[in-house]
């Protein structure tokens, strides 16, 4: 990625990420995971494998990604995709020992 | 389409064809949105309707319930100094109200028309005024993407058991 597109998608993250802490004031409690798991998505998304970075992140994109809209439907589901999210990240920790 | 099937089979949907929508199409769902029921005959809305690429883009960048490609936006907006010149404090809310009813009218000819669409809250009313170089009277109040759709999303849930016959009662069931 040219630093130019990782400008652009710098500051269009920096974009929803503002305008979520001010709408998530007005919103629905359950917004506030939405809008966090849906900018990890977007964080990844900039680690894609042009960047080298490896599968991990492009793996946990396409999880979060699949089943994200559930929090509309399924609220139950919804909750596990964080905590597999979580156990997912966790793991990837404790392999790569750089925490 | 039979207006039964409109309102059952109409979805919220966040994934569209990378395909424009054709301008007659969306002069149509103006039509139905200026069609919308209104307090007094107030009228207290303006539309605005995106094509452009570049628009979508700023305006989905300051809209975070705005996901997916949309490929058209309609921008239904309450004009405060119309309201309030007409109905006074309570003209805010009837605009509101009015507002809504014009998106449901534009989401339900879209649904006709083989479009598809999805009403959006989750976005920040100052800047996207300020992106549709608007008056400070004019608000923003619900967004519209449209476009086609890849898929038709799965019905969702829907209580049917909300409903009170004659009176209310703690126990609806009862």
């Amino acid at each position: 990625m040219g630093k130019e597109e990782l400008y652009n998608r710098l500051f269009e993250l920096v974009g929803y990420m503002l305008t979520s802490a001010r709408g998530l004031i007005d919103e629905p409690q359950l917004y506030g995971p939405f809008r966090l798991i849906d900018g990890v998505s977007r964080l990844c998304g900039f680690l894609d494998e042009k960047t080298g970075y490896g599968d991990f992140f492009i793996n946990l994109k396409e999880k979060i990604d699949e089943g994200k809209f559930l929090v509309m439907t399924d609220t139950d589901a919804f909750v596990k995709l964080l905590d597999d999210a979580v156990l997912d990240y966790t793991e990837k920790m404790k392999e790569e020992n750089t925490t | 389409m039979e207006l039964k099937k409109a309102l059952l089979d109409r979805r919220s949907v966040r994934q569209f064809e990378e395909r424009d929508v054709e301008k007659e199409l969306l002069q149509e769902l103006l039509v139905a949105g200026i069609w919308s029921p209104t307090a007094g005959n107030i009228q207290p809305w303006v539309f605005f309707c995106i094509t452009e690429r570049v628009r979508i883009h700023r305006i989905q960048v300051v809209s975070p319930g705005m996901l997916g490609n949309p490929q058209a936006l309609i921008c239904v907006c309450s004009d405060q100094n119309r309201a309030f010149e007409k109905a006074g404090q309570g003209g805010k809310i009837l605009a509101l109200m009015d507002c809504a009813m014009a998106a449901q009218n534009i989401m339900l000819r879209a649904h006709d028309l083989g479009l598809a669409t999805c009403v959006i809250r989750s976005f920040n009313q100052t800047a996207v005024r300020e992106l549709l170089e608007a008056p400070g009277h004019i608000v923003p109040e619900l967004l519209i993407n449209i476009g086609y759709t890849v898929k038709q999303p799965s019905k969702p849930s829907r209580n049917m058991e909300l409903v009170h016959w004659e009176y209310y009662r703690e126990d609806i069931n009862g």
